[in-house]
C-alpha cells in the first residue's frame, strides 16, 4: 500500500495524517462513518526505529494506536524519511472473515513509475478495452499474434 | 510439446488463441469457432435476424424467447442487482442488450470446449479480455501485459495470471472527456478498469460496473469482491488494489 503520490508532503502532525489515513482506506469516498472510528485514534508513539520527534526533518517508523473501526481492529504506521513520508503500511489486519479482511482491498494510488518495469517483462497476451476488428491491425495483441510468440 | 496460434474473426472483434497441440483433436478450433459463431448469430445487434434483435425490434416478447436467452438475460439481471445498476442489459433507448455478458459467456464455453478436447495449457484473448488455463510455452504461468489508454502502443504494466485468477478483463470509457455514463458520473471517472478474477464474466462486469460508476463503485467492488482491480483515471493516474500490486511487481 504505497501512497507516496499522495503523501509526498511535510509530516506536520503525524495523527491527523494517521486519522487521515485510517479514514480514507477505511472508505475513501464514503467517510462519514469511518471519521467517528478515526476519531478514537490517541496520538501515535514512535517505534523503536525513530530517530526524531515526529515534526521537522524526522526520520523512522511511526505507528498508530489500534483503534475499533467496523471493519475491525486497525493499525497504521508511516514511514518517514527527513520528513517526508515514504510508505505508509496498514497493520493488524483481521483474517477473520466478512468485511474486516476486505478492508486491505481497496484500490490506493500507485506511480506509474513503480511499475514501469513490468515493460520489459514478457507478455503472451494483450489486455485492453475492448478493439474492433479494425482496431486489432493496429494493436499490441495483433503483433503478438503475427510474432506467433 | 507444439504451441500453435490461430486468429479469427467474430462478434465484431478478433479472438486469439495459443494451446498447445499436442494430443489435442484438431477439431477443438471448429468447436470453439461454432461457440463464437452461436453466439453472435443469437445475441448480435448488428443481425437482423439474431433471436435479440427480433426481441428489440418486438418481434418476439422476452417471454417466448429461448431458454438459453432467457437465461441470459436473467444472468444479466442478476450482474444489475448485484452492482447496484452499475452494470445493466438495459440501454438507455429500453433495448435489450446483453453484449456486456455475451462475450464472456462465449469465452467460458469455448472453455469447456477447449477442456473437453483435453486441452491442458491455453491462452484465449477476444478483444482484449483474457481466460488462461495451465502454463505458457516456458512452462510458466501465463503473462498478460495492459494497454496504455492514451498510448496504445505501449502497456501500463504485466501481470502473471496463475492459480484461480485465471481471467482478466479490461473495460474503457470510449474518449477522454466522454461523459456517457449514467451511474454516479462525475468528472474523476476512470478511462480504463482491469479486473483480474476467477471467472472471466465476473471480471468483465465488474470492469465495466467501475466505470460506470466512478470511484465509488470502485471502493465498493473492491470490498465486496474477492478480485484484482487497477484503474487509470482521466489525468492517466493509476491505482491498484494490493493483490494487483503484488502481481505486477512479481512480473517485474
Amino acid at each position: 500500500m504505497r501512497i507516496r503520490a499522495v503523501l509526498g508532503s511535510v509530516l506536520g502532525s503525524v495523527t491527523v495524517l494517521v486519522i487521515g489515513w485510517q479514514a480514507g482506506a477505511a472508505a475513501a469516498h464514503n467517510s462519514a462513518e469511518t471519521a467517528t472510528a478515526g476519531s478514537t485514534s490517541t496520538s501515535p508513539s514512535p517505534s523503536s526505529s525513530s530517530s526524531a520527534s515526529p515534526s521537522g526533518n524526522a526520520t523512522g517508523s511511526f505507528t498508530g494506536s489500534t483503534v475499533e473501526t467496523r471493519f475491525g481492529p486497525m493499525q497504521v504506521e508511516v514511514v518517514v524519511s527527513d520528513g517526508k513520508i515514504t510508505d505508509v503500511k496498514t497493520l493488524q489486519e483481521t483474517d477473520q472473515g466478512g468485511r474486516s479482511q476486505q478492508i486491505s482491498n481497496y484500490a490506493v494510488p500507485i506511480l506509474r513509475k513503480e511499475v514501469l518495469a513490468a515493460q520489459s517483462a514478457k507478455v503472451s497476451s494483450v489486455g485492453g478495452a475492448t478493439y474492433t476488428s479494425d482496431g486489432y491491425l493496429s494493436s499490441l495483441q495483433s503483433a503478438l499474434d503475427k510474432a506467433g510468440l | 510439446m507444439r504451441w500453435y496460434r490461430h486468429v479469427f474473426e467474430t462478434m465484431g472483434t478478433m479472438v486469439s488463441i495459443e494451446f498447445a497441440v499436442d494430443g489435442i483433436p484438431e477439431r477443438v478450433l471448429d468447436a470453439v469457432h461454432t461457440v463464437f459463431d452461436h453466439f453472435d448469430s443469437t445475441y448480435s445487434l448488428y443481425k437482423p435476424h439474431s433471436e435479440l434483435s427480433r426481441i428489440a425490434a418486438g418481434t418476439i416478447a422476452m417471454v417466448d424467447a429461448s431458454e438459453e436467452v432467457r437465461d441470459t438475460y436473467a444472468t444479466a439481471l442478476a450482474w444489475r442487482a448485484a452492482t447496484s445498476g452499475g452494470f445493466s442489459p438495459h440501454r438507455p433507448d429500453g433495448v435489450i442488450d446483453l453484449s456486456g455478458v455475451v462475450k464472456a459467456l462465449a469465452m467460458q464455453d469455448a472453455a469447456e470446449a477447449l477442456r473437453e478436447a483435453g486441452a491442458l495449457n491455453w491462452c484465449l484473448n477476444v478483444g482484449g479480455d483474457i481466460l488462461v488455463s495451465g502454463c505458457d510455452r516456458d512452462s510458466e504461468p501465463w503473462s498478460i501485459g495492459i494497454v496504455d489508454p492514451d498510448q496504445r502502443d505501449a502497456l501500463l504494466c504485466s501481470a502473471p495470471l496463475r492459480g484461480s485468477r485465471r481471467a482478466c478483463a479490461t473495460s474503457g470509457s470510449a474518449e477522454r472527456g466522454d461523459h456517457i455514463w449514467t451511474v454516479g458520473a462525475d468528472p474523476s471517472s476512470f478511462r480504463q478498469a482491469t479486473v483480474i478474477a476467477d471467472d472471466i464474466v465476473t471480471a468483465d462486469v465488474l470492469a465495466t460496473a467501475i466505470i460506470a460508476g466512478g470511484p465509488s463503485a470502485l471502493d465498493q467492488i473492491c470490498a465486496t469482491w474477492d478480485v484484482d482491480v487497477m484503474t487509470v483515471d482521466r489525468e492517466g493516474d493509476l491505482r491498484m488494489t494490493p493483490g494487483f500490486t503484488t502481481k505486477v511487481q512479481a512480473s517485474a
